[in-house]
């Protein structure tokens, strides 16, 4: 099976073919299975994430025919190309440099002032947001998270603008970190002043890109535009200029 | 020219990983007052507390009657004795706290409103006393938030992700006799996203890297991570490891596909009353499955393999038909085989197919590696000891401390289900506690000229030539560490092993490395081969001197170690020169009346075995049909297992 895999060596992209052998008659292998056999063959130091191989961790998460998927459970087809994902800058191969994420919400999550009875329920939408896997599959097509970039990606930011430094955390905001916040909100141990400062740190990260935006997709199957964005949007109501709330 | 800077910088406490040990220690730490450094080359909270199922052991959940004292002896019935008790004791004294600090992170379990409690699962598990396991939506997944929220909310923590320990640094104490004569100074980093090494000086570095098992990749449902790295870099710095030939085997893991090779599909437990393992030809290998150790499971597979009759992917088949085909009791079989280990059993169906996923044919499956018992040698507070017994701390290392599973001692032989997240808490607070004292108490400034052979070393690496690929000796010494000190091993395997680790370490000097700093995989792959050494050989050392089978380690050149001989732990160092040394610490024996009584449960188990077989086909169904509905009760599902748990493997709670 043919498929083309994106590196990327100081800022440089080249296009490698790779000619992956099945190893059982019939294999259907996923695209984590084609990096590592091509890691073990013809390119010993391609550089990629993984962990678990089984949807857990959220780290191997790459753009196949420049869509976001989880490579440990994505069936690899003839003529894929697999690249870093692109709205994340690059680091080397298809390593991305993740930590400008959870670094913005740093200050942002002491919302959760405890009781002193640990023994409360939590609500299911706490466990279906406690579902998140932090794979970043989210970030595609986020027009909030787009503002780090001067509204686009990393690798086309246009002329005199300076790619913004992840080891400060961004400033603009992405469907991950409204729903950590969000998760602040409906866990019943949190104050509400607490669930108020949620929503300012929703806000200042960017919830009005919200409005109006057609929304967005989870990896796993957590629906953000429903639990997330739409509860965040009808707390924040009149606070945000054209809110739906 | 320089390939790659080196940037200084100074703390009170570095902690190495941020799974569930390491989050824990270093919330405590930065709690304490000490300013911390978390290194951690996944991602924040990225971990096999992640991936993991997520139960834990919370003492009383379940129970008034769950006393400190019973925990800490049902920790070392399970053990095999080899547990260090003070170790236990902590355990026991810290669960519940441990976990309620947990909760404060965000961990959200289901609530008992009858006992206001956490809600544990509905039965005392196989191996454990009493009712406290505490499962969780999302399993380990819940625990991963958890590790991310502590460490990303304490603004006192700095933390650095995608970078890797590389070397401890120590220096000499000039004290006297009643005190370390090392302590620890600091460590240096590779950070791979900035392209930099960081010289980190600190007085304090709490190890919670996690395990080994990627030894034995792709044969093993842990994350890549586990090279062992924090054994390699506290033997190093001249640390002492303990039973480190315990690493526990899951016997039924997937041998196929390929994408799902290593995963778990079931444990003794799951094969149930009628589960057998047979050879290629289909002669049966192992029957009364379900009351089995792990390790005897492995062994009967490993056997069939070694005689040349195993199945196509080195493995045996589970064969769980005859479950399956009884008219009355087979139905409730599927179900009890759907409920109790779910993540196994989705893993199986997906894998191997509807067929197999209807138990309508036999499953291929082979051994895989889960957890390490062993690790660094510490005291109850993951403070390095050395010398005797239970050990000194007088005798370690000053400012190196263990938590999480690269601690050594908790668990001795053999490790209770739902106890590793416990043990992640426990000892990360105490580890992250004990080293903020250490870093308060310190006040000797460090010599850099201590890093600086180290960065030297480093730095020359970047640029290396020799035409080796670190990812291709990864692999071969993967397929070598299954065969020679795998789920079975015989002394002639240990010694072959040793040797090709001479080899191996010739060969790692002409691994090629590109030049350039950052995200450097061909570094990364080096770095972590080396540490791969490193705990192979440990492995090695202790495997080849506990000459007998005990716990995780099968020895099919040797007897089984008795219950009732006295208990040893092996211990290993390095020395200067790099070979390792292996020596026996004796541990105190459970007392000989409940070793007598385990033993007689463990007959009467066998003898049911055998009386089940025995009777005819129809009186067997109803039997069995009544045996599951008393098992599933009312709700139809089975009591949840974990794998790695002793209800797991009903046959090893007789092990002491
Ligand atoms: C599939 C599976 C299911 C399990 N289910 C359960 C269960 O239900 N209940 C239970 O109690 N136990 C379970 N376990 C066991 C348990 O999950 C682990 O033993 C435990 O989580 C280990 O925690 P830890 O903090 O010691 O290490 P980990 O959680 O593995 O964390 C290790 C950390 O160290 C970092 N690291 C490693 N090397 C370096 C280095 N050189 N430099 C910097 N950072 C480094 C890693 O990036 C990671 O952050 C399960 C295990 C598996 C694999
Ligand atoms: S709804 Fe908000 S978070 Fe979701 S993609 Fe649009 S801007 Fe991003
Ligand atoms: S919200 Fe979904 S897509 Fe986004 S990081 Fe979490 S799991 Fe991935
Ligand atoms: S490797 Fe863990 S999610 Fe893919």
């Amino acid at each position: 099976m043919k498929v083309e895999i994106v590196t990327h060596r100081d800022g440089e992209a080249t296009v490698v073919d790779y000619d992956y052998q099945p190893r059982v008659e019939g294999e259907r292998p996923m695209v984590l299975d084609v990096l590592l056999q091509a890691q073990a063959t013809e390119m010993p130091d391609l550089a990629f994430r993984y962990g678990c191989r089984a949807r857990n961790c959220g780290v191997c998460t790459v753009d196949i025919n420049d869509k976001p998927r989880i490579a440990c459970r994505a069936r690899a087809r003839e003529g894929d190309r697999i690249s870093p994902v692109a709205t994340l800058p690059v680091l080397s191969d298809l390593v991305v440099r993740r930590d400008g994420i959870a670094r913005q919400m740093r200050g942002r999550l002491s919302g959760g002032a405890q009781g002193n009875d640990l023994n409360v329920e939590a609500p299911e939408a706490y466990h279906d947001l406690t579902a998140c896997i932090e794979c970043y599959a989210c970030l595609d097509n986020c027009p909030m998270h787009a503002r780090n970039f001067a509204g686009g990606l990393p690798a086309d930011m246009p002329e005199g603008h300076e790619l913004p430094d992840p080891g400060e955390g961004y400033r603009w905001g992405n469907p991950f970190s409204l729903l950590k916040l969000q998760r602040i909100r409906i866990d019943p141990m949190t104050t509400d002043a607490g669930r108020e400062a949620a929503l300012d740190h929703a806000m200042d990260l960017g919830l009005d890109a919200c409005v109006g935006c057609p929304g967005c997709k989870c990896g796993v199957g957590i629906d953000l535009k429903g639990q997330v964005v739409g509860e965040l949007l009808a707390a924040a109501g009149d606070r945000l200029p054209d809110g739906d709330g | 020219m320089m390939a790659i800077d080196t940037e200084w910088r100074d703390y009170d406490v570095i902690v190495v990983g941020s799974g569930g040990a390491g989050a824990q220690a270093a919330s405590v730490a930065a709690e304490e007052g000490a300013r911390v450094l978390v290194v951690s080359k996944d991602p924040i909270g990225c971990s096999d507390t992640k991936i993991s199922e997520g139960i834990a052991t919370v003492r009383a959940s379940g129970a008034d009657d769950d006393t400190e004292e019973g925990l800490s002896v049902n920790l070392r019935m399970g053990g095999g004795d080899l547990n260090v008790a003070a170790i236990t004791d902590a355990f026991a004294e810290d669960s519940q706290a441990g976990y309620d600090r947990l909760r404060t992170q965000g961990l959200r379990p289901s609530i008992d409103a009858e006992r206001h409690t956490p809600q544990s699962l509905p039965l005392p598990l196989g191996g454990h006393t009493k009712r406290r396991s505490v499962g969780h939506k999302n399993s380990g997944i819940a625990f991963g938030h958890a590790s991310w929220h502590a460490v990303i909310q304490e603004s006192r923590i700095d933390y650095l992700e995608d970078a890797w320990l590389l070397d401890l640094v120590t220096e000499e104490t000039g004290a006297a006799e009643s005190a370390p004569s090392r302590r620890v100074v600091g460590g240096l980093v590779y950070d791979a996203s900035r392209g930099l090494l960081v010289a980190v000086r600190a007085p304090a570095v709490v190890i919670a890297a996690g395990g080994l098992s990627t030894l034995f990749f792709p044969k093993t449902d842990t994350m890549r991570g586990n090279t062992g790295d924090g054994y390699a870099v506290a033997a190093r710095a001249g640390a002492e490891l303990v039973d480190m030939e315990q690493v526990q085997f899951l016997p039924f893991c997937l041998a196929s596909p390929p994408s799902y090779e290593g995963l778990c599909a079931g444990e003794p437990v799951t094969a149930s009353f009628l589960g057998v393992l047979r050879d290629r030809n289909g002669k049966i290998i192992l029957d009364g499955v379900y009351l089995r150790t792990r390790a005897e499971c492995s062994a009967a597979i490993m056997r069939a393999v070694e005689a040349g009759n195993g199945s196509p992917n080195g493995g045996a088949y589970l064969d769980m038909t005859a479950n399956k085909k009884q008219p009355l009791s087979g139905p409730y079989f599927m179900r009890f085989l759907q409920t109790c280990l779910p993540s196994a059993y989705n893993n199986a169906r997906q894998a191997l197919g509807k067929a197999a996923g209807k138990c309508e044919v036999e499953w291929e499956v082979r051994p895989g590696a889960h957890y390490q018992m062993g690790g660094i040698r510490a005291d109850e507070h993951g403070a390095a000891v050395g010398g005797d017994g239970a050990g000194d701390t007088a005798l370690g290392i000053a400012g190196l401390f263990a938590a999480g599973q690269a601690m050594g001692g908790v668990f001795g032989a053999n490790r209770l289900g739902s106890t590793a997240l416990t043990e992640n808490v426990v000892f990360g607070t105490r580890a992250g506690r004990a080293a903020a004292e250490t870093a308060r108490a310190s006040r000797a400034a460090p010599d850099d000229a201590a890093f600086a052979p180290l960065i030297a070393e480093t730095v020359k690496r970047f640029g290396q030539k020799g035409g080796e690929a670190g990812s291709a000796l990864k692999l071969e010494l993967q397929r070598e560490s299954w065969d020679c000190i795998g789920p079975v091993r015989t002394a002639a395997r240990i010694d072959r092993m040793a040797s090709l680790i001479g080899e191996w370490r010739t060969r790692l000097d002409r691994v090629s490395i590109p030049v350039h700093a950052v995200w450097n995989q061909a570094f990364v792959e080096f770095a972590e081969l080396r540490n791969m050494l490193e705990t192979a050989e440990a492995v090695a050392t202790a495997a080849r001197e506990r000459d007998g089978s005990v716990g995780g380690h099968v020895r099919l050149d040797g007897r089984n170690i008795s219950a009732f001989s006295t208990p040893y732990s092996t211990v290993v160092r390095r020395d200067a020169d790099g070979g390792y040394r292996v020596r026996r610490v004796a541990r105190p024996r459970q007392p000989l009346k409940r070793l007598v009584s385990y033993k007689m449960q463990e007959n009467w188990r066998k003898l049911q075995v055998k009386m089940l077989l025995m009777m005819p086909k129809g009186m067997q169904d109803k039997k069995l049909e009544k045996r599951y509905r008393a098992i599933m009760g009312a709700s139809g599902k089975a009591p949840e297992i974990v794998p790695g748990g002793a209800e797991g493997a009903v046959g090893e709670a007789t092990r002491a």
